[in-house]
């Protein structure tokens, strides 16, 4: 049964690296980011169904939890920051934030 | 407990601050978040008095799976440079946010951020590791966008949260499978896991390390990982720079050397990882820095080259390099947070951060002046104040290793430092003005208080440091101890 979570986990993994090299919209790279927590989540999942099989594992789990609700709050910071953009510049495309050079 | 003080600070800023602007007391909620963080002194000592006596002292937390807070040596050596730079900021926003609004949620982050960071370095688990690490982090993007109306703190923002939060998503993939190798999220028990060798040999721990390093790396900003800093420190409000430079992305060192311990049979993969990475990042963050032409740019390039100087450091893995790694640790949290201060006490008296408009400035404002040159001479390495000494620690510790090449390259990059430091300093200090600064005033008292503490440290450390060094020594000699970590955490 993990082996397919775990192939999931990884495809997930994919997509969201795919959506950060590929994606400008800033909405959809906060997607990406969110995909590549829920990947994260999965292999909780997964690795908690390798060492119990057939039962379920607490703690994986409640990492899970943990985690799903602290990407909540990213996600809201994030929405609220694309707002502000949104004010500042008139677009969400991150290729017009382009100022600072890092 | 230190964390207790502060969460309730957390949860009583906000009342505090809304009674006080609804009375019209100015001033109140900004000398009650300071008041919060001066008590959580008090809890701080008498856990050192605890650790001091049994050496690992463990607090579950009831009905959390398990979850425990371990504070050893290591810990407390991490939690003493929270609180002071957490303090000294505290303080030194008292005047410098004055103008802003929304001063509430601003305080109340604030204390959330230190708290995440204490957590984060006493966690004993990796669930409590991953809270705190994301109560600390959450908290740090809503303070870099602190000024959502400018284009840069929101752009800086967006791209640190972005950058960050795929790190956490990456070490959180590291840590579930570390959990499937395992089978414990505690550190004790993965490292006693470790020792058995069918587990410590599996090709997935390498990969998990590998996400670990990238998780965390991104938050210490260790190149290539760095991209984010150079933007964000310098676009937050300057306390806040001064405690994301000082002492924030110390907590991913913090990891990186913890999780160096836990897995023993690694650690000739790891070292090499690690100061591969260390070389590039001291030479890239030096080589920038030279040629920024904005004051905080510059410091946030030198903390990127600092950074470099601690994994390199921490690669060694004897304990006279983890020691050293945290004197450096330590002092550089003084200096960093001194010198944003300083930066941030010019932005607030000018308008500008261009070091060609700053020049002559110190003639202006003698008093942050002398607290610059202090910084400058502290991090640039002069002996009798505190970067002398864990720099140099940390080149004797390469040559014990009988690490010549490695030691020749970290004292290039010293040279390389002083090169840019001590330029600015000339341009700060001697220079004669080339623009108008005539209106210029000397920075509030409470901004002056927040400096002069850390100054005051970076001289007493550099004057005393035998103190400081048998502490990181003990300290160090703690971290490489698995053995009895394992025992007094788990039992026999």
């Amino acid at each position: 049964m993990y082996e397919a979570i775990l192939v999931c986990s990884v495809a997930l993994i994919a997509v969201a690296l795919y959506g950060f090299y590929s994606k400008r919209h800033m909405i959809k790279m906060v997607i990406s980011v969110e995909i590549l927590v829920n990947a994260a989540n999965l292999l909780l999942i997964a690795f908690g169904a390798y060492r119990a099989p057939g039962y379920v594992e607490l703690l994986p789990q409640s990492l899970a939890i943990l985690s799903i609700s602290s990407a909540g709050g990213v996600t809201a910071v994030a929405l609220a920051l694309i707002l502000a953009v949104y004010k500042v510049y008139g677009t969400v495309d991150v290729r017009k934030l382009r100022r600072l050079r890092g | 407990m230190v964390i207790w003080t502060l969460a309730f600070g957390c949860c009583t800023i906000p009342i505090v601050g809304w009674v006080s602007d609804r009375l019209g007391l100015r001033y109140v909620r900004e000398w009650y978040s300071s008041l919060v963080i001066a008590l959580a002194f008090i809890p701080y000592i008498l856990l050192i008095r605890l650790v001091a006596r049994v050496g690992v002292v463990v607090y579950p937390i009831p009905s959390l799976f398990h979850s425990i807070l371990t504070v050893d040596m290591v810990s407390v050596f991490f939690i003493l440079p929270i609180l002071i730079v957490g303090f000294a900021s505290s303080i030194y926003s008292t005047s410098y946010m004055s103008h802003d609004t929304g001063l509430n949620s601003y305080y109340t982050l604030l204390s959330a951020m230190i708290l995440g960071m204490i957590g984060v370095v006493s966690a004993g688990d990796f669930f409590t590791f991953f809270l705190f690490w994301e109560v600390m982090s959450i908290s740090s993007y809503a303070l870099v966008a602190f000024r959502k109306d400018r284009w840069e703190p929101v752009e800086a923002g967006f791209k640190y949260l972005v950058m960050s939060s795929a790190g956490s998503a990456l070490m959180l993939s590291g840590i579930a499978i570390v959990y499937g190798i395992a089978g414990t999220l505690n550190f004790a028990g993965i490292a006693l896991a470790m020792r058995t060798p069918v587990l410590a040999s599996d090709p997935w721990l390498i990969l998990a390390i590998s996400l670990i390093i990238v998780g965390l790396g991104i938050k210490a900003a260790i190149a290539p990982m760095h991209t984010w800093l150079p933007d964000a420190h310098p676009a937050a409000p300057s306390p806040i720079s001064s405690l994301l430079s000082g002492v924030m992305i110390k907590t991913g060192v913090y990891g990186l050397l913890r999780f160096y311990i836990l897995f023993q049979t690694l650690h000739a993969y790891w070292s090499l990882i690690l100061s591969i990475l260390a070389f590039l990042t001291m030479f890239i963050g030096n080589l920038t820095a030279m040629f920024q032409t904005d004051i905080k740019r510059l410091l946030a390039y030198s903390s990127i080259a600092q950074i470099g100087y601690i994994t390199f450091a921490l690669s060694i893995g004897t304990i006279q390099s983890i020691s050293a790694a945290l004197l450096h640790v330590f002092n550089h949290a003084m200096m960093k947070g001194l010198l944003f201060m300083a930066a941030g006490a010019f932005y607030h008296a000018t308008g500008s951060r261009d070091i060609s408009v700053l020049e002559g400035v110190g003639r202006r404002m003698k008093l942050t002046g002398v607290i610059l040159s202090i910084g400058l001479l502290a991090i640039a390495g002069m002996p009798g104040l505190n970067g002398f000494v864990s720099e140099l620690l940390i080149v004797s510790a390469a040559i014990q290793q009988e690490l010549y090449l490695q030691a020749a390259l970290t004292i290039i990059n010293f040279v390389i430092s002083v090169a840019y430091y001590l330029r600015l300093l000339q341009r700060i200090m001697l220079k004669e003005p080339r623009s108008d600064l005539s209106r210029v005033e000397e920075a509030p008292a409470t901004m002056i208080a927040g400096m002069v503490i850390l100054a005051s440290l970076c001289v007493f450390v550099g004057v005393y440091p035998s103190m400081f060094i048998s502490i990181s020594e003990l300290a160090g000699r703690v971290a490489l101890d698995i053995g009895s970590y394992i025992t007094s955490i788990l039992g026999g």
